[in-house]
């Protein structure tokens, strides 16, 4: 039994390896990928890391700042918006190893070039 | 809703005691279990599942009574629910804007224009009710930090100026400042919380609920079971359920995944679901509303939906195959929304109509800015010109613009009727803006019967569940057919504010 749950471990975290290395990943997390997946994935490599995962890292306050907008468009910050204020999950919007949409255009046409 | 993987760790985890309990039939079909067996992971007095304006203000009012521990579960990963993302529109009578605006206004009345629009089977007690608390809930909101145009606005099915908007034209602009007041006072709110069951004890009473923790909307199975007691009861604030094509469309056909919706993706309803389980009465589920003030050039609410509702009393609505108005542009939603759908083409294919409004007076609300620059909403110079790029007969068109102003000036729309008090004055004049239009599931009227306590009714003894509340768009019945726009965030405030009040003191 012990061996068996092992192979199975050895046998899954392998195919967790080749899976991760075959999805996208952004250059300028190389450091992060260098420490490992349980850097981010902090609840279990098998499950999407918790909502805090990428605040090690990011401040939404920062963020917040970084991408502020101006005049009628206050409120179209993606980091402090009319509908949620700060508290969209990072994953709402962002995905590491897939491309994501942004949850505005559920209901608005509005242009994030420089989303990611 | 049955969550397998969470019934798997369950069994696991109590072994064949829990096996038997699993194998009695009623445990079968429901996901709500007795109280026997369960490890309570989490206490609190007060459960609140749903973050809406119903949660919020239940949240708040609990609070203000002495409650120790509120909690709020939420499955999604945002809190709000469908509140942050509507128009923000709120109906009450006896306000200070009234008084400033000289609108004679009364309970009787709001409850007399809700009653009509509702063609017969509406809730008069709860209708009276929520109108006769409605003042009191928009001061608490106002109180809370929310913000309000300095102005009123008339809907459609209103006899009168009501209609109080926040300063951001959004429900946003309520759920945002309720959310941080409730959290101020030591709420603890909780995200991808998903509700799957209610647990009861020996006498039948609700004591408490299954959840899915650390959920993902887009895996309805995810997370971990997670058991909460309820000292003095739950609360089921978890909206409508117009996201669900399946169960819209067992109720109304017509609703199949080609109608758009203006909701959030989590208004899927099987919390309601579960409460028909344990015996709630389901009121009116097949009274599905869409909003005729939608528009077809984008997704959800989004800007057009306000837009269309401020500038409708003073615009025309126009079929395009004929140049001719077809309704009377503030008639109640349903009337709206079904002679909308009869704007078709030849073949029967949807013709989406068009409403003219005049530029001067469209910008008199800041979503008209929004709607020209994200190209939802177009301007132009002349009738003829609105004529030429939608196909219109122009002469037609301008036949019926030159009508509409003979109304606007003697008071009298001798066409559809339409109260022509708030187009007083304005007339229609170059140049113009337009927006298309074409109905969006909007809002279901059905849902849980309760009570003026907001409690909930069981289905078999006419008499409340014990220890269950409900609030908001997942209580059924109080509306009737058609629901009066602006009526629902008075509608869920009040009874938020109700519910916490007959909970904390059962």
């Amino acid at each position: 039994m012990n061996k068996l749950t092992l192979v199975l471990a050895i046998m899954l975290s392998g195919s967790l390896a080749f899976s991760a290395q075959a999805r996208d990943q952004r250059d300028y997390h190389e450091m992060v990928y260098d420490s490992g997946c349980k850097t981010c994935h902090d609840q279990g490599i098998k499950n999407m890391p918790s909502d805090q995962a990428c605040s090690q890292c990011h401040d939404i306050d920062e963020l917040a700042v970084t991408t502020a907008r101006q005049g009628d468009e206050e409120w179209q910050n993606p980091h402090n918006n009319l509908h949620y204020g700060k508290e969209v999950p990072c994953t709402e919007c962002h995905g590491e190893h897939t491309p994501k949409q942004v949850l505005c255009s559920n209901c608005h046409t509005f242009e994030y070039p420089k989303h990611k | 809703m049955v969550d397998k993987s969470g019934r798997r760790s369950f069994i696991k985890g109590l072994g064949a005691a829990g096996i038997t309990a699993l194998a009695m039939p009623v445990m079968a079909q429901t996901n709500t279990e007795s109280a026997a067996n369960i490890k309570w992971d989490k206490t609190a007095d007060v459960v609140i599942i749903g973050s809406g304006f119903a949660a919020l203000a239940a949240s708040i009012k609990a609070k203000q009574l002495g409650a120790t521990d509120v909690e709020i579960f939420e499955k999604m990963p945002y809190f709000g629910g469908n509140s942050a993302i509507n128009g923000g529109l709120f109906a009450a009578p006896n306000t200070p804007l009234q008084a400033k605006e000289g609108v004679k206004d009364s309970i009787d009345t709001m409850v007399a224009d809700q009653l009509k629009s509702g063609r017969g089977i509406a809730d008069e007690p709860l209708l009276r009710h929520i109108a006769s608390h409605a003042a009191e809930a928009l001061q608490m909101t106002i109180d809370a930090g929310a913000e309000y145009h300095p102005y009123l606005q008339q809907l459609g099915g209103h006899s009168v100026a009501r209609t109080y908007q926040t300063t951001v034209s959004c429900g946003a602009g309520i759920t945002q400042p309720l959310l941080k007041y409730s959290q101020k006072l030591g709420v603890k709110t909780n995200n991808r919380a998903k509700f799957i069951g209610f647990v009861q004890d020996d006498n039948g009473k609700v004591i408490g609920v299954k959840l899915l923790t650390g959920h993902h909307f887009e895996d309805p199975n995810s997370g971990k079971v997670t058991y909460v007691k309820a000292n003095k009861g739950v609360l089921m604030a978890t909206g409508g359920f117009a996201q669900n094509i399946k169960l819209r469309m067992a109720q109304d056909p017509t609703l199949t995944n080609e109608v758009g919706c203006t909701n959030i993706p989590g208004t899927t309803g099987e919390a309601m679901l579960e409460m028909f389980r344990l015996g709630a009465t389901p009121v009116h589920l097949a009274h599905i509303q869409s909003g005729p003030w939608a528009s077809p050039d984008e997704g959800g609410f989004g800007y057009v939906s306000n837009y269309s509702i401020f500038n409708f009393p003073h615009s025309i609505a126009v079929n395009l195959q004929t140049g001719r108005r077809f309704m009377n542009e503030i008639a109640d939603r349903k009337t709206r929304a079904d002679a909308e759908l009869r704007c078709r083409d030849e073949a029967g294919k949807p013709q989406p109509p068009i409403m003219i409004t005049s530029y001067e007076d469209a910008m008199e609300h800041p979503t008209c800015k929004k709607v020209l620059k994200y190209k939802v909403g177009w301007k132009f110079d002349s009738i003829a010109d609105i004529a030429k790029h939608y196909g219109i007969p122009a002469a037609e068109l301008q036949k019926q613009v030159d009508e509409y102003n003979q109304y606007v000036r003697t008071g009298e729309d001798k066409q559809f009727g339409k109260a022509m008090a708030m187009a007083h004055g304005k007339e229609l004049r170059a140049p113009f803006t337009v927006v298309r239009l074409w109905p969006k599931v909007h809002y279901c009227q059905g849902g849980v019967q309760i009570n003026t306590n907001a409690e909930v009714v069981d289905s078999l003894t006419g008499q409340p569940i014990p220890g269950l509340y409900a609030a908001g768009e997942v209580a059924g019945g109080i509306h009737g057919v058609s629901r009066l726009g602006s009526c629902s965030i008075p509608e869920c405030l009040v009874m938020g504010m109700t519910a916490a009040n007959t909970l904390m003191n059962a």
